[in-house]
């Protein structure tokens, strides 16, 4: 069974619809990339798919977990998503290493030893070995956005969700967090990115999805929709992002 | 003995003196309310005990009846209304016998009969009642002096002023807002011979009788007991020695002040014990309001920020009912208003009367605060907390608190001052704090300007430590 089932999302603000019935699949190990304008959507659907919005309609199934079920445990299945968000949203008065134990060990996943000790080898992986005493103040936006990276993957969870994870970055900045996400992909993770970087959605992706006006309006592989788009809409937003 | 153990030795000392007065309570202890300013009728002498023609009569009385009695010393209208709220036994206070007053009070036979003047300031030139016309006239609440000047007000069109204590009073007709106060002629003339700048200009109106008063309908037996004391001492002397040595000495005899203790530093070390137990109230309230009003702002911010209706619509309704309510008006309902919808003679001691009413009105604002402070901590805090799957009171712990109470430190100076600052608005229901004990004092010396100036200047000292204190546990906290 698929690791992520969406049908028929729907979700209102008031009068204004943002996600008018969408339908995904996403498979164990696939990472899906999705594009599109500013506004159509794409945030929208992955904060749903994490329980940060409620959907107005329609069904997600998540690990066989149905969201909308209300006996279904949000923080127990949260426990599996991990989400990395445009902002870092790192906690500003906790060091690097009280960031990504403070779960673990609120949680009781960990012992405190065990969980700082599974916390240093996250920040080697993603580079920041020397950061663990550090205050996120003192860190750039990339490292901050390494950081966040580490602290969603020490609750060891199933999926990881990309919320624009570079868009807040400086241009030099962006090469070293798509290189740990780049690993992440190539180590087998499950992964939705929400984002800009045509490039890396071109070469890590599985499957790209491309949104607006709150639907899905084609997918298929990057190859296929980079070089052969279908629908006059995908024409029309590839001609404005790739020839800026 | 180390330190703990004197501490232990101390709690339990509080502890027997608390049962002790808690017994002696039983044995039929009455409280008597009495006005803190109107001598010679009643004042406070050096040292912080009361004297005065009532003081002294009701002592003979209580000596010649073995009545037990503890004098409580508050402003008249505070002591008028804790009697018909049944928050005392009894009220000797210059207190006119009149028809209205015996509608809800049942008065003792007269023990003073006075009349009311018309004082002005030393150099006025107004003689009489027509030269008031368009001007303001001083009167202090519920005195007879105030019922005379409201009933020839329409006759002579004058404005009226009302005042809650006699030295306010004469204050305002000696630097001239009002052209002239109507006392009781004793206390007005007392106060003329020790030194208040007025000059009576009238003869006596509208004679009116002193009475003891309780509750309609309550405590007759104090009522019958006090009727033949007042027999008795008037016929073996007692009650004239009393009157003439009141009416007829001079203020520094009664109350041990000499004219040397007359400069700001004397008058510092003569008051110095008053003033110290004002402080130490003041202070105590203070720090426990400070706690409490904490704790309960901590709790309706976070009320404030929970999810869903119920918890911010109850955390907002509290912030707009305590906030709203003046202070003072929040202070009676709790003294007063509580007491007398409960009925069956419950009381509420003024201390924590006044405790509950500063934890409620700071407590409100601190709320709110509270919760502006957790709602300046960004959205994107709480969602990243979320996501991780720690559940909502973890992650307002963990995460949402620690970064709210930084924002908020600024405030909580800043409410703590205002704590300590608005403690002394609790006087108005008797208790005796820093500001109190200067208008105390005030009233037997009619030193105004050395005692405001030496009480606003401990005001300020202790302002600076509680500002340099806040500012260290900033530093320590930061």
């Amino acid at each position: 069974m698929a690791k992520v089932v969406v049908k028929d999302l729907h979700k209102s603000y008031g009068d204004n619809e943002v996600l008018k019935g969408l339908n995904l699949e996403v498979q164990d190990n696939e990472v899906v990339c999705m594009i599109g304008p500013s506004g159509s959507g794409k945030s929208t659907f992955l904060r749903c798919l994490n329980d940060l919005e409620v959907p107005t309609k329609g069904q997600i199934v998540i690990s066989g977990y149905d969201l909308s079920d209300k006996g279904t445990n949000i923080n127990l299945v949260r426990e599996n998503i991990g989400m990395v968000f445009q902002h870092f949203n790192l906690f500003p008065h906790l060091t690097v290493l009280q960031n990504i134990t403070l779960a673990p060990i609120q949680l009781k996943k960990a012992s405190k030893e065990a969980a700082e000790k599974t916390a240093r080898d996250l920040l080697d992986t993603v580079g920041l070995g020397d950061k663990a005493d550090a205050m996120p103040k003192s860190l750039s936006g990339g490292q901050k956005q390494r950081v966040a990276i580490a602290r969603a993957l020490a609750m060891n969870p199933k999926i990881m969700l990309f919320d624009e994870p570079t868009s807040a970055l400086d241009p030099e900045m962006v090469g070293d967090v798509l290189d740990v996400m780049k690993d992440l992909a190539a180590k087998g993770m499950t992964m939705i990115v929400v984002t800009h970087e045509m490039g890396f959605a071109k070469e890590v992706a599985d499957r790209v999805v491309f949104m607006a006006d709150g639907l899905i309006q084609e997918t298929g592989k990057p190859e296929d929709v980079f070089d052969h788009p279908q629908s006059p809409r995908l024409q029309d937003f590839l001609n404005k992002v790739i020839n800026v | 003995m180390k330190k703990w153990q004197i501490a232990v030795v101390m709690l339990l000392a509080a502890f027997g003196s608390w049962f002790g007065l808690n017994t002696q309570a039983q044995a039929k202890t009455y409280t008597i309310a009495t006005d803190t300013t109107f001598a010679p009728f009643e004042f406070q002498a050096k040292g912080g005990t009361y004297k005065g023609i009532d003081i002294d009569i009701l002592k003979a009385i209580a000596k010649k009846e073995h009545i037990n009695y503890k004098l409580k010393a508050i402003s008249f209208g505070a002591a008028v209304q804790q009697l018909s709220a049944n928050q005392v036994d009894g009220v000797i206070a210059g207190m006119n016998i009149t028809p209205e007053r015996k509608q809800t009070f049942d008065f003792s036979n007269a023990y003073y009969t006075s009349g009311v003047v018309m004082a002005v300031a030393k150099g006025s030139k107004i003689k009489n009642f027509s030269q008031l016309k368009g001007k303001t006239v001083a009167l202090k609440t519920g005195t007879a002096g105030a019922t005379y000047a409201k009933s020839i007000q329409s006759k002579y069109g004058f404005k009226i002023k009302y005042f809650n204590d006699s030295n306010n009073m004469y204050n305002d007709v000696k630097v001239g807002n009002s052209a002239a106060c109507f006392e009781d002629y004793p206390v007005m003339s007392y106060g003329i011979k020790n030194g208040i700048a007025l000059k009576i200009v009238s003869k006596q109106y509208e004679a009116g009788d002193y009475g003891f008063a309780v509750k309609k309908g309550k405590n007759a037996v104090l009522l019958k007991k006090f009727n033949k004391g007042l027999k008795a001492i008037k016929a073996d002397g007692q009650y004239k020695k009393i009157v003439d040595k009141y009416l007829h000495s001079s203020e520094s005899s009664l109350t041990g002040e000499t004219a040397s203790s007359r400069t700001f530093i004397g008058l510092f070390t003569q008051n110095l014990s008053t003033i110290g137990s004002g402080l130490w109230m003041t202070l105590e309230l203070t720090i426990i309001s400070i706690i409490l009003a904490t704790i309960m702002g901590l709790i309706l911010g976070v009320l404030g920020v929970m999810p869903g209706k119920l918890g911010p619509a109850i955390s907002s309704t509290i912030i707009y009912i305590f906030r709203g309510m003046p202070l003072m008006v929040l202070a009676f309902f709790i003294y007063i208003g509580f007491p007398d919808l409960i009925g069956h003679g419950f009381k509420i001691p003024a201390f924590v009367a006044g405790m509950i009413t500063l934890m409620l009105n700071e407590g409100a604002y601190t709320g709110a605060f509270v919760k502006g402070g957790f709602q300046a901590v960004d959205d994107g805090q709480m969602e990243a907390a979320r996501s991780l799957g720690l559940p909502y009171w973890t992650a307002m712990r963990k995460v949402i608190m620690p970064q709210g109470i930084r924002i908020m430190i600024p405030s909580f100076i800043n409410q703590f001052i205002i704590t300590l600052k608005d403690t002394s608005i609790l006087s108005v229901i008797g208790i005796v704090e820093l500001t109190q004990t200067g208008t105390l004092i005030i009233a037997r010396n009619f030193e105004g300007f050395k005692i405001w100036l030496m009480i606003a200047i401990i005001y300020l000292i202790i302002i600076t430590l509680l500002t340099w204190l806040s500012n260290w546990v900033q530093r320590r906290i930061n």
